[in-house]
């Protein structure tokens, strides 16, 4: 099948997030949760996924592991989101990241450090798609 | 990274109304992936995705993730293609019904692989025949 002849995806009402993790079960569980909290979900298992559907799609959320295998980063896709029109809001995670983060994240979202509660997430997701909630 | 990193708030599956099949999608090219599983979605099937087989073994494997059908694109990186992950299913999950689509033209050497994988679904295809063929198995499934 030839990508370029898809058919959009038609316009939902509710915001649509990217979840980019490497992880299966980990992203079925965190896409898994974000969909019953109402958000549209796409999922990409790697960086060169993310940045196929940033190319294409409108994103409203990128919420992104920083480090996953590939010649690509979750920081690639992060700077590749933030060149989007409208650019979309970026939440950090990582297993990895130490809490005092480099300083080439610290422009890019909040982040959540590994292991998570699915709450904590939702919570921040929710905030950083309205910031009048802060 | 590989982190077993969700601490949920809820049951993992937890039935949805209605109690919709669900259905993992297996496909390497992430644009077409999306598309049907959207659809899919869209038509209220329950709907995970893998990006490869390797992937899909994962989640079947998952005492967490309950899966009725698998639907699999043939040619995937990896170590195993669509029709290794038929075989696999066959072997260790029985339960789990599987449809497969290629691009791959029918030889005679698929075709006879064909029998045990089950049904195929020739590329490109419409998303509502995706649909048709998931009823047509259950159907055959629910009759048996």
């Amino acid at each position: 099948m030839n990508a370029a002849k898809i058919t959009p995806l038609h316009p939902h009402l509710q915001p649509t997030l990217l979840v980019v993790e490497d992880d299966v079960i980990t992203r079925f569980a965190v896409a898994d949760e974000l969909r019953a909290a109402g958000y549209k979900v796409l999922e990409a298992s790697s960086a060169e996924e993310a940045i196929a559907i940033l190319e294409r799609l409108p994103v409203h959320l990128l919420f992104i592991d920083l480090h996953m295998p590939g010649a690509q980063s979750g920081l690639d896709v992060a700077r590749v989101a933030q060149g989007c029109r409208p650019a979309p809001r970026i939440v950090l995670t990582s297993g990895k990241e130490p809490p005092d983060r480099a300083p080439e994240y610290q422009d890019l979202g909040p982040f959540i450090p590994k292991p998570y509660l699915m709450s904590r997430v939702i919570e921040i997701v929710r905030r950083s798609l309205d910031p009048t909630l802060d | 990274m590989a982190v077993s990193a969700v601490v949920s708030t809820r049951p993992r599956n937890a039935a949805l109304p209605g109690n919709p099949q669900t259905i993992l999608v297996v496909e390497d090219e992430v644009l077409i992936r999306l598309v049907i599983a959207e659809y899919l979605r869209d038509c209220g099937y329950k709907v995970h995705e893998a990006a490869h087989a390797d992937e899909a073994v994962l989640v079947l494997q998952s005492p967490d993730v309950t899966i009725d059908i698998v639907f699999s694109d043939v040619a995937m990186p990896g170590s195993m293609d669509g029709f290794g992950l038929a075989r696999w299913i066959r072997a260790n999950r029985p339960d789990i019904q599987v449809v497969l689509t290629s691009g791959i033209d029918r030889s005679a050497e698929v075709a006879g692989m064909l029998c045990e994988a089950g049904p195929m679904l020739a590329k490109p295809y419409e998303p509502q025949g995706v649909v048709d063929r998931i009823k047509l198995l259950r159907a055959r499934a629910d009759r048996a």
